[in-house]
């Protein structure tokens, strides 16, 4: 048991590993340039390069692989004079990086060449004085500072320079003087929780993921939990009645479902109940956070919807499994020892049966999520699969590398579940 | 039993008989047949609507969002195009015609689907064999590779691949076969494993015939019923996937019709004309449930055969 956990953990972090080398490489090598996406086509050059060395990508990809998986903080704390530590914006909450300069958070700007520090004191409040602090000389004679910036990035600074630099900022794009010569962007990397700056909202991905997550949680789980006790129980009154017209039914039933898109499923659904008979709201509005809590009965189409479509799949399983075990020699001992048939399906049969459905259950999630996804967008529900979908459809990276991580870990995670039920349930592994 | 591999000359059994064999088997299938018929009525729109359509699918002749009429059969969309016109044409995406992005367009006989299909058992196939007769490490690491891309949910997947390639014909074939080879590779790994325990196998060994001859031309021939099969499963979940990410907005580029696309488009204007998306879902759906009833029947009957 213990061997097998050991076993299986390895390869769930190797496949991990995998996956989040795989997502890089297809989102940063093969992807095209972001800063087309963020300044527009007609951006010169040059602006395209300062912003490109300002989100650190003038770096080599394997740094920045390593940076995104697990932080830039290692290579950055040798470079700072000060350490560095994260503290909590006091008004939105979000993670910042400040230097700890004696016990007083610190970050620094260069104003006409000469730095200036920006103070945060205990109850929150900046204050700004001229930088205390000592220039470094480097070894082709021009003084240098590393200190962190205002961005969340360890910059080096070279005393007296006027690199100008264009920042974009929500107003656009804005040139400033003073600009660094380098930029590392500081992060925790997604290993440790962070997930680095959204491009498209300029937050940081982890600030909104989870909330995201927690609303495709409650419509996911609750199509789950109604549709998987209806789906093996139709799949297991089929099988005890093979080839008769109640088996036909759900049968064809099952394959309609499966095959129908969930799209088109949601689609009829909202034609039906939406637009003609109108009982229920055709798309999902999220007016506040709780809005799930407060009007359940915009979550009932995107529910049935999801419903549809794991049904088949899991009553075919359940179908095929138990018609397997109703045919097995030990069932017919039973029937022949003149056992009543009620007694055979619910004490002999069912419990083989509903083995292999099960683990299946579990690999389902797989596709479940696919389908929340459809399903979010459809109903607009502002739940973890819209949030990928609109990352993918603007081009942010860091959002749908995140957004990636978290389903396949998810899809993992469940499958080991999976794997552990079974042993659990299955005596014959479980004694073995 | 392979009689091809030692005497050039022994001819195997005519291709009209295996075709007329396999067609027996598929007609003694009612699933089967169900499934063909629905096919085949899209795949006799499809080359009807090459050379006739009641109206040209990518003119705006008429108002917007009329319902149904005796001169648009199923209305019109949102820009005054005919309906029934483009769900006759959305079936060349799919199954007849690819489009190059290049300058001018090069269009490519076989759909979409059909081709991403193609690219999943070739690539899936090749992973497979390999790793299946090879075995040992080349085993390990194909199959490690392929679980991190199984691990990914298939839309999330698609998802990604369009984020960093953008969008065409040419990016859903790739999407397609990337999705779709694990799985082929999973089952002729399986096969491959069972083959390469047979006495042809061993005599190809001993009379010293290069792996790639023996994968290529003992292995993969005697593993083709199993792998058709699954690659005809796979066209429903192509065309599935084709018009899932045409809903999203994310699949084959206009002008020319796309169901996917057109369900999407008909979506916005749902309550000023809610028959309009009705039609290419249908279409969709129809076309899904076809391919899939046809796999299973000759799955059914195959194994029935073997048995």
């Amino acid at each position: 048991m213990a061997r097998f956990l050991v076993r299986n953990l390895v390869s769930m972090g190797t496949t991990m590993l995998l996956v989040s080398a795989l997502l890089f490489l297809l989102l940063e090598v093969a992807g095209g340039d972001i800063t087309v996406r963020l300044l527009g086509v007609f951006a010169s050059p040059e602006q395209r390069d300062s912003l490109r060395r300002q989100l650190g990508l003038d770096a080599p990809a394997w740094q920045r692989y390593l940076d995104w998986l697990v932080g830039s903080d290692w290579r950055a704390r040798p470079l700072s004079a000060y350490p560095l530590v994260t503290t909590s914006n006091p008004q939105s909450g979000e993670a910042e990086w400040w230097a700890d300069v004696a016990g007083v958070l610190t970050r620094w700007r260069l104003v006409d060449g000469e730095l200036t520090a920006i103070q945060r004191a205990a109850d929150g409040t900046e204050s700004t004085a001229p930088a205390k602090t000592v220039w470094q000389r480097a070894p082709d004679g021009s003084e240098i500072f590393w200190g962190v910036d205002t961005r969340n990035n360890l910059v080096q600074w070279e005393r007296g320079s006027d690199l100008e630099v264009l920042v974009l900022s929500e107003a656009g794009v804005r040139s400033e003087r003073g600009g660094p010569q380098h930029y590392i962007p500081l992060r925790k990397g997604i290993v440790r929780g962070d997930a680095g700056m959204s491009l498209q909202s300029n937050r940081p991905v982890s600030a909104t993921i989870f909330s995201r997550a927690a609303n495709s949680l409650i419509l996911a789980g609750a199509a789950f939990l109604l549709v998987m006790p209806l789906a093996l129980f139709c799949g297991v009154l089929a099988g005890v009645h093979e080839g008769k017209a109640l088996d036909r039914l759900v049968s064809i039933t099952g394959l309609g479902f499966t095959a129908t898109p969930e799209f088109v499923i949601g689609i009829f659904l909202i034609l039906i109940f939406g637009i003609w008979l109108r009982w229920l709201p055709a798309t999902a509005l999220f007016l506040t956070g709780d809005a799930i809590l407060r009007d359940p009965k915009i979550l009932v189409l995107p529910i049935l919807t999801l419903m549809a479509a794991e049904f088949g799949y899991v009553a075919r399983i359940a179908r095929a499994s138990m018609a397997e075990v109703m045919q097995t020699p030990y069932i017919r001992t039973a029937f022949l020892k003149g056992l009543p048939r009620q007694r055979v399906i619910f004490r002999h049969a069912l419990r083989n049966a509903l083995l292999a459905p099960v683990t299946v259950i579990m690999l389902q999630v797989n596709w479940l999520i696919g389908g929340v996804i459809v399903v979010e967008v459809l109903f607009g529900i502002p739940g973890l699969g819209s949030y990928i979908y609109d990352a993918a459809i603007f081009g942010d990276f860091n959002a749908v590398a995140a957004a990636a991580m978290l389903t396949v870990s998810i899809a993992v995670l469940t499958r080991l579940a999976g794997d552990l039920l079974y042993l659990y349930l299955n005596p014959r592994i479980r004694f073995a | 039993m392979n009689s091809t591999t030692l005497s050039p000359s022994a001819q195997p059994p005519g291709l009209l008989r295996q075709l007329a064999n396999l067609l027996s088997i598929l007609l003694s299938s009612r699933t089967a047949v169900a499934g063909l018929a629905m096919v085949l009525f899209w795949l006799g729109i499809g080359l009807l609507s090459l050379v006739w359509t009641p109206h040209p699918p990518n003119a705006q002749a008429f108002d917007a969002n009329l319902p149904p009429t005796s001169t648009n059969w199923m209305g019109t969309d949102h820009l005054g195009r005919d309906i029934w016109s483009r769900v006759m044409a959305g079936t060349q995406v799919v199954l007849l015609k690819t489009r190059l992005s290049t300058t001018p367009q090069v269009v490519v006989p076989g759909g979409v689907a059909l081709w991403g299909v193609i690219g999943a058992v070739g690539v899936g196939g090749l992973l497979g064999v390999n790793a299946g007769y090879r075995g040992g490490r080349v085993d390990q690491t194909i199959m490690q590779l392929l679980d991190a891309l199984i691990a990914f949910p298939v839309i999330v997947l698609y998802l990604v691949i369009v984020t960093a390639l953008g969008s065409g014909d040419v990016v859903v074939v790739l999407a397609i076969t990337i999705t779709g080879a694990p799985g082929v590779a999973r089952l002729v790994r399986g096969l491959a494993l069972d083959i390469k325990t047979r006495e042809y196998i061993r005599a190809a060994e001993t009379r010293g015939e290069s792996a790639g001859y023996i994968m290529l031309r003992e292995i993969i021939p005697n593993a083709r019923g199993p792998i058709l099969v699954d690659a005809m499963l796979r066209v429903g979940y192509a065309i599935f996937a084709i018009g899932t990410l045409g809903f999203l907005g994310l699949g084959l580029p206009p002008p020319d019709p796309d169901w996917g696309s057109m369900v999407n488009d008909a979506r916005k204007y749902i309550y000023a004309n809610p028959i309009a998306i009705l039609w290419p879902a249908l279409a969709i759906a129809t076309l899904v449930i076809g391919v899939n009833l046809f796999a299973d029947g000759l799955r059914e009957e195959l194994t029935r055969y073997q048995q």
